[in-house]
């Protein structure tokens, strides 16, 4: 293996997924780039920590009754799948979906919708947004369960329109109310009983009911509606179908993959990668796992200046970091509070702040983000007692017979970490720490020097580069 | 030998949630002990982040609150962190296990504490993760010892006595074990959690029978709790299907139970003191057909109020009622099976 196809899993991996440990990258270097991409678009088994395991320890992670519970529930997922893009392409369109608990008080629902979109997300985009619209979480969180035929309700309508599809300007006032009026019908069983419970956050007498959706056909208008530019007896399918033929779904869809796993910013350079994932999905009848091939395929992904260059999200950095330090392998007490780790950083799971989703890139670090930042990820992988940790001391002892100079173990850390790029200056700091007690001799030692190695992992996991993707 | 189904019909529910340490209601109830006065004693297991609550309540079959104690959240006497399981001795002192603590507390039947034991580690003595527990005429005290995947036998104090088991799935062998209970002849009964069986062990932890593995439509997935009745048939907490599967005493399988609550006195009461909340429930069809990708036993149960949701432990009380303990649905359904 080179140490270019090294980087360049390591890269795909981290924005595809949540990182690799430095034995995953070994193995993965072997392979051919475009095989991995495709195993990446095609998820088989996820293998994740089992759900009887998850549910024997944590009973509120059966139940889900409350959203810390579901958060933690994802965190297991997220951190222990053998599938990583099907994960990260749901939290893409948890933030782009963006359903939040507070308004919904229901914990188990919002995990089904994430479910969904695990199923859903690679799939067409046609059938995503049916099944968003079908979902009785967003059902709620955008108020369809008050579309009536008589009193149609706006609000998912032009949603579904302005923050889900095509973007701001490529429709009018009427083509919102004409959508609404397409969505008439379309609410979830028992609506009035389970909206009041929502409402008041009730939970008698005996806990939640999840739920699910109901069409009522004698609360649907069926009249002729005209949608953009089109006339017909359109119900809710049929103005998805328009929607996601026009070029301006395409590209508001791509544009935001290509912002979310490329780069933040739109530059000349991303415009024809962004044209030819519009191409793909048009041609793949709106396939996103087509526009994902396109992507990750495209010189410009692969290239060097895109790696290592935006801002890992709360979540990705959390998750990226317990990976590394291979923890969640089994039920731990303390799930809940990794979990709100991520939402201290300005991400909390299944409660997005508006419908907008969370503003990411360079919006998500501010002074006390990034002070909660480094020291979780020092935290997680400055610990000897992490299976992960353990392993990248391991990996370090096979290396020169086990007795590394101060530059080899800082090389070494940066290696295991990354492979982690950092400057001249951050480097030689690294080095000077490392040089106070000379070599460390990781055999035949009895583990002395292996605190020495998780202070230069702390430190090299402290440094900017590991804050990027 | 013809034998007769189980007379089962369904009596009552118990229960509404609360979180809180503040009388009625229960938070996750993870088993149930009845003494000799009637008394139902409920085990909330609460979860971690609502861990302060943990506690035991106690209720009749009329639905009287008669009281509840608990010490909190931690490792002092008479605190607990995940709670499994309960049993009387014949003095009626109570035995709780935890899980986390790895150990069992002692309460006497007003819940002051009185003593703990057990000790963490994999050596013959030791218990990891002690789950299920039952205790018979001459209060020796039988643990399934979970990530030991055995069986342990202490004396009331906590003396260790023996044990059987190993991990596997042959004759014997144990992943996990969960509940445990015996019959009027001494026999022991395992519910072996993630072999997706009940095991039979003589008194001395020789094997007998095994039954409900084998997959089909009867086939048990994850018991976590087994209980007999005077005539030897056995009623298993089928936890991973939230339902309650009842064999014969042979080990054929009898009949299924899937849970057909009711509204609890308690229950009654929120609702009238929330007319609005019932105006709404009552045009509501709570027990709806769900569309297929709903279709298994957990989302089933997460919408289906009146099924069996998180049903983890099945108890006699000395009436020979069953009481079936639900731990997503915060309530106890009872069963006449006389």
């Amino acid at each position: 293996m080179s140490k270019s196809n090294v980087e360049l899993m390591a890269h795909l991996m981290r924005r595809a997924g949540f990182g690799a440990t430095r034995t995953e990258l070994d193995q993965l270097a072997d392979r051919n780039y475009e095989e991995v991409v495709e195993d990446l678009l095609h998820p088989g088994e996820a293998d994740s920590l089992p759900d009887d395991l998850i549910r024997r320890y944590h009973v509120d992670q059966h139940e889900l009754r409350q959203a810390d519970s579901a958060a933690a529930y994802w965190v297991y997922r997220m951190a222990t799948t053998a599938c990583p893009l099907e994960e990260k392409l749901a939290l893409f369109w948890h933030g782009l979906f963006a359903t939040g608990y507070t308004k919904l008080n229901q914990a188990r629902t919002l995990l089904n919708q994430i479910d969904m979109f695990r199923h859903r997300g690679l799939g067409s985009f046609r059938e995503l947004l049916i099944e968003l619209s079908k979902d009785p979480a967003m059902i709620v969180w955008l108020d369809n369960e008050n579309n009536h035929k008589t009193a149609i309700n706006e609000n998912y309508g032009r949603e579904l329109l302005e923050l889900f599809s095509m973007g701001i300007g490529s429709y009018t006032e009427d083509d919102v109310k004409e959508c609404a009026r397409a969505f008439t019908g379309w609410t979830l069983k028992n609506a009035e009983y389970m909206s009041q419970r929502a409402m008041k956050d009730s939970i008698w007498p005996y806990g939640r009911i999840s739920w699910h959706f109901e069409y009522r056909g004698h609360d649907h208008d069926d009249g002729e509606k005209t949608f953009l530019g089109e006339t017909g007896r359109f119900d809710g399918e049929d103005v998805i179908a328009i929607i996601v033929r026009h070029e301006s779904t395409a590209r508001f869809v791509c544009t935001r993959l290509f912002q979310y796993f490329a780069a933040d910013e739109v530059d000349s350079d991303a415009e024809p990668v962004i044209r030819e994932m519009m191409d793909s999905y048009m041609e793949s009848d709106y396939e996103i796992r087509s526009v994902l091939r396109t992507l990750f395929n495209s010189d410009y992904f692969r290239s060097d200046a895109v790696r290592l260059a935006r801002v890992k999200g709360p979540v990705e950095l959390v998750i990226g970091a317990l990976r590394q330090a291979g923890m969640c392998s089994e039920p731990v007490l303390d799930i809940n509070d990794i979990a709100n780790q991520a939402s201290y950083m300005g991400q909390g799971l299944l409660n997005p702040p508006t419908v907008e989703g969370w503003h990411e890139g360079i919006e998500w670090i501010n002074s006390g983000a990034l002070v909660d930042r480094v020291n979780f990820v020092a935290a997680w992988l400055g610990d000897t007692a992490n299976p992960g940790v353990r392993a990248m001391i391991d990996r370090m002892a096979e290396m020169d017979g086990g007795v590394l100079s101060p530059e080899e173990l800082v090389d070494g850390c940066l290696d295991t970490l990354g492979p982690l790029r950092v400057s001249d200056e951050t480097r030689a700091s690294l080095v000077e720490v490392a040089s106070r007690e000379g070599e460390v001799k990781l055999r035949g030692n009895d583990g002395a020097d292996d605190e020495r190695v998780a202070e230069i992992l702390r430190l090299a996991a402290s440094t900017p580069a590991y804050q990027l993707a | 030998m013809v034998v007769a189904s189980a007379p089962v019909e369904y009596l009552k529910t118990i229960g509404i949630v609360n979180n809180g340490f503040n009388g009625r209601g229960f938070a996750n109830p993870y088993d149930t002990a009845h003494d000799r006065a009637g008394r139902i004693y409920v085990l909330n297991r609460c979860d971690v982040a609502r861990r302060t609550a943990i506690r035991v309540g106690i209720c009749n079959l009329d639905e009287d609150y008669l009281g509840e104690f608990g010490y909190g959240a931690g490792g002092g006497d008479g605190q607990m962190v995940l709670p499994v399981a309960m049993a009387f001795d014949s003095r009626d002192r109570l035995y709780v296990t935890d899980e986390y603590n790895h150990r069992v507390s002692v309460f006497d039947s007003d819940g002051k504490f009185l003593e703990k034991w057990g000790v963490r580690g994999s050596g013959p003595d030791r218990i990891n993760g002690p789950a299920g527990i039952a205790i018979d005429d001459a209060d020796n005290v039988y643990v399934a010892d979970q990530h030991n995947h055995r069986i342990q036998k202490f004396t009331a104090d906590g003396e260790w006595i023996g044990g059987w088991g190993a991990p596997g799935s042959g004759e014997g062998e144990f992943n996990m074990p969960w509940g445990v209970a015996m019959d009027g002849a001494g026999s022991i009964y395992v519910a072996d959690w993630r072999n997706d069986r009940v095991q039979k062990f003589s008194p001395d932890g020789s094997f007998l029978a095994s039954f409900g593995s084998g997959g089909g439509p009867e086939g048990l997935i994850r018991p976590s709790s087994v209980a007999v009745d005077d005539r030897g048939s056995v009623y298993v907490a089928d936890w991973g299907n939230e339902r309650v599967q009842i064999f014969t005493p042979d080990g054929s399988f009898s009949k299924t139970l899937r849970g057909q609550a009711t509204l609890s006195k308690w229950a009654k009461d929120f609702l009238a003191a929330n007319p609005d909340e019932q105006a709404t429930r009552d045009i509501s069809d709570l027990r709806p057909k769900l569309p297929p990708h709903l279709n298994t036993p957990d989302h089933l149960s997460s919408q289906i109020e009146p099924y069996f949701w998180g049903p983890v432990s099945v108890r006699f009380d000395h009436s020979q009622r069953l009481f079936v303990t639900e731990t997503n649905r915060h309530r106890l359904q009872i069963y006449s099976t006389t």
